[in-house]
């Protein structure tokens, strides 16, 4: 074969060997299915890892065509060893490239030690931890490995040689308020971190230091996928002396309680040690009146702590108690629990009466009608909408503006338009214009409007004061007692009729009953008055009384201001007397020695209010708004008959044109529709009782008072009980509408919520569309909405975060939409939920079931020996050895030997002729 | 630089001694083949360029000789791995694979892939970002569904991160985002310059559940999207309840989804017992949540099946929330054991329903040995209860062995003046104006329940005695009109579904994703649970009669309690059911403690850490170049 026909035919064969081997490799390697290639043989198993590497051997068809056009001096027999171990040098790089291991088995084994540094964990226990771990790193063989992580709500790995014979410092976690990592427990997320430490090719066993206690997480869940992933857990209780702590536990209610029926209520209290601790039991937001407060003895372990309670009006009440150790105590998170009981009991209103004393012919009434009846004085009024939900109806009566706050107006409103509670607001001397509450919330959420305007054909007021001028008013406190004469006389229409009476021992009037527009001539009266002499406070108001009782006015007023105090005697008959006409008496007190006892009684008496003033540069402030309160009242004192101008359900059977007479009212004007009027004032068509909705409930205007001033002789009524019982029973809460069970729990800081909603014939009901309602932490909170979806048939359900700590009240409106595309309202739920403090805190002896089921699971125990942690019990892993180190080896070896045979002359060392040559 | 291979001092003397051996060989001269040349031109043009080609022989020498040695030194070094020394600026980076059903959606497939799914695109991303390592950085690679799993350490071992992505795997739950980023933050804290990669469609909703929202402090954050569309119509809810007077029959509840933003025709089957029960056409409209029930069903025994698939063949993207699953509740007869001395009234209602299967004996044949029963009636007596007696009903308790002291003074005329209309035991009764001629006032213990009382106490209560269940009706029915009410039966009946707990309240599948706490049919401690198309059982471990397991997957599960081979067997079912994980549309950017996540930087294939891969590959290169130098005389 000429050398032309060689080099061609090596040509050719290389080409074939490349494409061959590029199918070969294309086929096999670069398409394989699995990531890496291998291949048994006899026990041990091979495999290639990076298996596309292989392609270097590509390389070899380029060896074997560039040797036919060798210029090297050597014989054929030596060119083809050196292309074979040229071809071996790249197999074996290409070998070593594409990472050839096989598998081994290993029985070392690598140990993560978990150590619980948790708040419910004690330094004593920590420590009993670290010297346990000692005590396992002794037992270590000499390959094992070993690394710590410490736990709380977070895990963290812990810095220290894999190969140390000395536990590292167990540190707790940060104790900073704000993050607060050792409130909580989490074994899951431990366990989870530990699961990244395990290296291949060691056995993975993991130790647990812990109480058991978790507050997140699950971990008899997560020892299910620590088995399956080969990792086998010990677990070793805390054991240790737990710190002086008291903790409630749980507070117990009975399932049913009934209102006015004395029961108990237990409280499990746990205390490590022996101690006593102050208890304080509220019931809403007032101490619990049987048993409100008393220290206890604890023993050790959980203490039945016994209370007494009653509950007078029926409803959610919610219960709170709250411990104060008188020993050590490392948490007091855990001091303070609230739970709600649900009495059932009448319907209930609450009655704000301005002058309690004077509440009883309504109260007595609304009694016999079935309600149970609440009645407290304004400074009473409830501070939260958790306990104002307790009451099916609200009525306030006769209380100015100021005795309630703006807060408490606003939960009215709250009360009114999210609970759909009913209020009727009653009138009285302090209601409506003259308490003060035009320009208000409870305005605002009335049928009427307060501005009413006055009457032409008298004069609207006519105004007394009465001022002393004793020797003690000289200097300041007269001047600005004149000057506050000045302001109110400023503050009158100028058909309003004012006198000023100066008095000592007797009265002189400086400025005679005159319309307020002669307001030059009356200044220059007042100014003309000096201060001198003693106190006789009835000579003063018995003129003023004479002066008024002639005069013709809608209202008739009085303020009494003096700095001292004088003889009572006769007094509160005047007083008596004066109100009999309508003649009402404000008293200002003026100093630290005035009678407030006087004072108290003639205002009591003459329906007015009493300032006590320290300061005399208020006083022009305090007459002022006297005479705009007076001025603006439209207070009409005369007696009128009812007369009904619209339908009323509740006034059905009630036959109001034989009610007696009313003697008073606040006029009012009418809001637009939808406000609804209902009674009249017959002769002068005024409102007398006017209602619309606000929000889902009612707000009812009754312009008359609700007691004997106003409305004495139609208390006497006989429908007196009939008219508000069915009043308060057509517009209060309606709640004991249809009513779904709810069922609640709380999981690892998540509430669930469940309905089960069956109609009338047990089939399921469907397609309702269900919110629920979350108010709290209790008392107060906010209030927050979440939907309940339907899951099953006939079953709602909602699951929702709690991030704060404390009682829920849980509130579900079911509707439905009709056909017609309303939605109506269906049913309703009630439930409720508490988380009281961290769980972390909740427990304090170690959950050794819980421990010893996780590491059952695992194949590990409970409370192991040291040489456990480190014992392979028979196990091997399997692991890939590299072997890739070797096949280098083996390259340096093929690549001298290539040299060798380069160098060196084996074969025709006789140079023997060549059969041809060039 | 750092070996991690041979220490230096071997490498060191593998290295004089190959480089002493090839020293030694390039000494050696070589012997050359005599020629004979007959032309004299020739020696003429050699003795003419003799010093140059003397000089140029030498360079050859030296060259191949260095050649030589270098390749010896590129393998000596390839020996001795080196690598670069960690550094401050070492990124360690967490690596959070989405493992959610949405990730099982084929919407990244191509023709020749038919099968190529979200987890398979995220997997390959992650071997660029693996490949894309920088020389000191490591790495840790982690799934997160319901649970985050680590699948390998933190390290920059190519082979051991190739390892673990092909490890990862979709299942059929939502990923548990906060949890995954939390466990993330703890593997990089105190770690410089830590980086947490997110690779996932995007369906992963706020970072925040009860423990609050998750911060991150410094750890960067960056987001691999994954997925095209979102053309998707999934049975988002899916469950059955028989109804609770009528036992035989039952109604089904389903929930269509279409996540897709155009209107969907599907077919929808009911399958009951593996046979065809409904099939159904539907069109839902872009976004449409279509709840359907199929009230009064009979027929099927045991399983429920649901599947969807577009009514003109094909399939969606996601066939993973196509098909999902519901048992009915088992259906087995109540054995009843009524200790009586006759007592008509009880009888009747007894014979009301067809699944009780009830035993009649005398009070002195009580105990029945040999015998167990769910529930034990005894009607006006009151022996000590026996192993194997279930529940107990007791009528007009008396004596030591009532489960309630029991007033020794009779009660005259009383009603029920309080119930507890909550009560299951008074489910669809009414029994406010019941007479009672004469009674016993009940008085309960500390956790027991009183359902019923008249004003002068207690008349029916409820508890709990030696883990066994009772209720106590204070009067024997026979001296009341209860026995001739409506309400009777009913009550009856009421007491035999609470104390078998086959309470409508039963649930017929359970939620991927979540903890499963399943009700163990016996009281055996040992459990073992069949996972749809796993090979075999594993034990799960169990607590207060539950056995607790964190379920990934959709369909039928098996569960036997007891010893193997006398193991007592339960089923459930188990649905993706959750509508955010149908909405498969992937989503571009991901917020995360307030920050926005940007794309992944910093991530360059090249040479990495495993500097001995690239001295190979020179070495493979420097050799085939020196083949041909060598053969065409350049290098000798």
């Amino acid at each position: 074969m000429s050398p032309r026909a060689q080099r061609l035919a090596f040509a050719a064969l290389a080409l074939v060997l490349a494409a061959a081997m590029a199918v070969l490799y294309r086929r096999y390697v670069w398409n394989s299915p699995d990531a890496t290639l291998a291949w048994t043989r006899g026990a041990t198993t091979y495999v290639l890892r990076s298996p596309r590497l292989l392609g270097l051997l590509l390389v070899a068809p380029f060896f074997l065509l560039i040797l036919p056009r060798s210029l090297a001096d050597l014989p054929w027999q030596q060119q083809l060893l050196s292309l074979g171990l040229r071809l071996a040098f790249v197999t074996a790089l290409a070998l070593a490239l594409s990472r050839v291991a096989r598998t081994e088995r290993a029985e070392h084994v690598y140990t993560v030690f978990l150590v619980d540094v948790s708040d419910s964990v004690s330094s004593e226990s920590i420590a009993d931890a670290a010297r346990s771990l000692r005590q396992f790193l002794g037992a270590r063989k000499k390959d094992d490995r070993v690394r710590v992580i410490t736990f709380a709500r977070r895990p963290r790995l812990v810095e220290m040689d894999e190969a140390a014979t000395e536990p590292p410092t167990l540190a707790r976690h940060d104790t900073d308020a704000a993050t607060h990592f050792g409130a909580g427990t989490n074994l899951q997320a431990a366990l989870q971190l530990a699961y990244g430490l395990f290296p291949p090719g060691y056995l993975r066993h993991a130790v647990l230091f812990s109480d058991g206690v978790e507050t997140d997480g699950d971990l008899l869940a997560e020892a299910n996928r620590a088995e399956k992933l080969g990792v086998k857990l010990f677990t070793v209780p805390y054991r240790g002396a737990v710190p002086g702590e008291v903790a409630i536990q749980r507070l117990r209610l009975p399932d049913r309680v009934k209102v006015g029926e004395p029961f108990e209520i237990h409280a499990d209290v746990y205390a490590s040690r022996a101690g006593q601790a102050k208890a304080l039991l509220y019931q809403g937001e007032a101490l619990n009146g049987l048993d409100g407060a008393r220290t206890v003895a604890l023993q050790p372990g959980v203490n039945d702590v016994l209370f007494k309670s009653v509950v007078r009006v029926g409803g959610e009440v919610t219960y709170r108690l709250e411990l104060d150790p008188l020993g050590e105590d490392k948490f007091q998170e855990n001091n303070r629990v609230a739970e709600t009981i649900d009495v059932p009991g009448r319907p209930s209103v609450l009655y704000v009466e301005g002058e309690p004393n004077r509440g009883s012919p309504l109260a007595s009434g609304l009694d016999r009608q079935g309600f149970d009846v609440d009645v407290r004085a304004p400074s009473s009024f409830p501070g939260s909408l958790r306990e104002l939900e307790r009451y099916d109806f609200l009525i306030v009566s006769d209380v100015t503006a100021e005795q309630i706050s703006l807060s408490s107006q606003e939960l009215i409103e709250s009360y009114l338009r999210d609970l759909g509670g009913g209020f009727l607001f009653a009138g009285g001397p302090n209601g409506y214009g003259p308490g003060g509450w035009y320009h208000t919330t409870v305005e605002r959420i009335l049928p009427v409007r307060m501005d009413a305007e006055r009457r032409k054909d008298m004069p609207s007021v006519a105004m007394s004061l009465a001022i002393d001028r004793s020797g003690s008013m000289t200097g300041l406190p007269m001047e600005m007692a004149k000057q506050a004469a000045r302001a109110t006389v400023d503050a009158l229409s100028a058909d309003d009729l004012i006198e000023v009476i100066a008095f000592d021992s007797t009265p002189t009037r400086y400025v005679k009953m005159q319309p307020a527009r002669n307001r030059s001539r009356i200044e220059n009266d007042i100014a003309r008055i000096q201060a001198g002499g003693g106190t006789e406070i009835f000579p003063a108001l018995d003129a003023a009384y004479q002066d008024l009782s002639v005069v013709q006015a809608r209202k008739k007023h009085v303020i009494l201001l003096t700095d001292g105090r004088a003889s009572s005697s006769g007094i509160r008959d005047l007083v008596q007397a004066m109100a009999a006409e309508s003649i009402t008496v404000t008293t200002v007190g003026l100093g630290a020695e005035v009678d407030d006892q006087l004072l108290s009684l003639i205002k009591d008496f003459g329906g007015g209010r009493y300032h006590k003033v320290p300061d005399p540069g208020s006083l022009p402030k305090i007459f002022t708004r006297e005479a705009e309160m007076i001025a603006k009242s439209s207070v009409t004192l005369d007696y009128f008959p009812m007369k009904q101008v619209a339908p009323a359900d509740f006034l059905r059977g009630i036959d109001v044109a034989t009610a007696p007479l009313l003697s008073g009212y606040t006029a009012t004007k009418m809001k637009a529709w939808p406000a609804q009027e209902i009674l009249v004032n017959a002769d002068h068509d005024d409102p007398l009782l006017a209602r619309w909705r606000v929000g889902l409930g009612y707000a009812l205007a009754w312009t008359s008072d609700v007691k004997a001033r106003w409305a004495g002789d139609l208390a006497r009524w006989s429908g007196w009980p009939q008219f508000w019982g069915q009043l308060v029973h057509e517009h209060m809460r309606q709640k004991r509408r249809s009513e779904l069970p709810m069922k609640t729990d709380v999981f690892g800081g998540t509430a669930h919520a469940v309905v089960d909603a069956f109609d009338a014939d047990d089939r399921f009901d469907n397609n309702l569309e269900s919110k629920l309602t979350v108010q709290g932490p209790l008392p107060g909170g906010s209030s927050s909405t979440v939907l309940l979806k339907q899951t099953a048939p006939g079953r709602y359900e909602a699951s929702f975060p709690l991030d704060r700590y404390g009682s829920f009240i849980l509130r579900a409106e079911h509707r439905r939409r009709t056909e017609d595309d309303r939605v109506v309202p269906v049913a309703v739920s009630y439930g409720h939920v508490s988380n009281p403090y961290p769980p972390e805190y909740a427990s304090f002896e170690p959950n050794l079931g819980l421990l010893g089921r996780a590491a059952e699971t695992t194949g590990g125990s409970r409370d192991p020996e040291p040489s456990a942690a480190f014992d392979p019990a028979g196990e091997s892993v399997t692991f890939h050895q590299d072997l890739w180190p070797r096949f280098v080896g083996a390259s340096i070896v093929l690549l001298v030997l290539d040299l060798l045979v380069r160098r060196i002359r084996f074969f025709d060392r006789k140079f023997l002729p060549k059969t041809r040559t060039v | 630089m750092h070996f991690y291979g041979l220490p230096a001092s071997t490498l060191l003397t593998i290295a004089a001694i190959g480089a002493a051996a090839i020293v030694s060989l390039y000494v050696l001269k070589l012997r050359r083949r005599p020629v004979p040349v007959p032309f004299v031109r020739i020696w003429q043009r050699i003795l003419r360029e003799k010093e140059a080609t003397s000089l140029f022989s030498q360079l050859k020498r030296i060259l191949s000789l260095l050649v030589q040695l270098a390749l010896l030194a590129l393998l000596v070094l390839a020996l001795g791995d080196p690598r670069g020394f960690a550094s401050n600026k070492s990124r360690n980076v967490v690596v959070l694979i989405d493992g959610s059903a949405s990730m099982k959606a084929v919407d990244v497939a191509s023709a020749l892939n038919p099968s190529y799914a979200r987890i398979d695109a995220a997997k390959d991303e992650v071997k660029k970002l693996v490949r894309g390592l920088g020389g000191s950085d490591r790495m840790l690679i982690a799934q997160m569904d319901a649970a985050v799993t680590p699948l390998s350490t933190l390290t920059g071992e190519v082979a051991d991160l190739d390892q673990a992505v092909a490890l990862v795997r979709a299942t059929d739950s939502r990923a548990d985002f906060p949890r995954a980023l939390r466990f993330a933050s703890d593997v990089l804290l105190g770690l410089s310059s830590p980086e947490i990669v997110i690779v996932s469609d995007g369906n992963l909703g706020e970072p925040r559940d009860a423990a609050g929202a998750v911060h991150l402090g410094q750890v960067a954050i960056s987001f691999v999207p994954i997925g095209k569309g979102g053309r998707n119509v999934a049975i988002t809810e899916f469950s059955v309840r028989r109804y609770p007077l009528d036992r035989d029959r039952y109604e089904v509840m389903l929930e269509l989804y279409n996540a897709s933003k155009q209107a969907e025709e599907i077919e929808l089957d009911l399958l009951g017992d593996g046979n065809l029960v409904d099939v159904t056409k539907l069109k839902l409209n872009p976004g449409e949540r279509l709840p359907r029930f199929y009230p009064n069903l009979s027929g099927a025994r045991r399983t429920l099946e649901a599947t969807i698939k577009p009514a003109n063949g094909g399939r969606d993207d996601l066939p993973a929330d196509d098909h999902a699953y519901a048992l009915l509740p088992d259906q087995r007869r109540i054995r009843v054991l009524c200790v009586t001395a006759g007592n008509t009234y009880l009888e009747a209602s007894l014979l009301l329903t067809t699944y009780l299967d009830v035993t009649y004996v005398a009070p002195s044949e009580y105990p029945v040995k040999g015998q167990t029963f769910d529930v034990t009636i005894f009607d006006d007596v009151t022996p000590p209860v026996a192993d194997g007696s279930g529940s107990v009903l007791y009528l007009d308790p008396r004596g030591e062995s009532s489960p309630v002291k029991v007033d020794a003074a009779t009660l005259v005329n009383v009603g029920f003046d309080t119930l507890d209309k909550k009560s299951p035991f008074l489910r669809w009764t009414a029994i406010d104006d019941v007479y009672v001629g004469r009674a016993h006032r009940l008085v309960p213990e500390p956790g027991d329940k009183v359902v019923g009382a008249s004003e002068k106490g207690a008349l029916l209560v409820t508890g709990r005695r030696a883990g066994r269940r009772f209720l106590a009706l204070g009067f024997n029915p026979r001296d009341s009109d209860f026995v001739l009410r409506i309400a009777w039966p009913l009550f009856v009946l009421n007491v035999m579904t609470e104390f078998v707990a086959e309470d409508p309240s039963y649930l017929s599948s359970f939620r991927t994703g979540e903890v499963w706490h399943v009700a163990v049919p016996t009281l055996s401690d040992e459990v073992w649970l069949s996972a749809p198309g796993a090979s075999s059982p594993k034990r799960v471990p169990v607590q207060d009669g539950r056995a607790v397991y964190l379920g990934l997957d959709a369909g039928f599960y098996t569960l036997e309690a007891g010893p193997r081979g006398a193991a007592v067997k339960a089923e459930f079912a188990a649905n993706l059911a959750d509508a955010e994980e149908s909405a498969i549309e992937p989503v571009a950017v991901l917020t995360v403690d307030g920050k926005t996540t940007g794309s992944v930087e910093g991530f360059h294939v090249g040479v990495r850490s495993e500097w001995w891969i690239a001295l190979l590959l020179l070495a493979v290169a420097i050799t085939t170049v020196e083949w041909a130098t060598y053969h065409r005389r350049i290098t000798v």
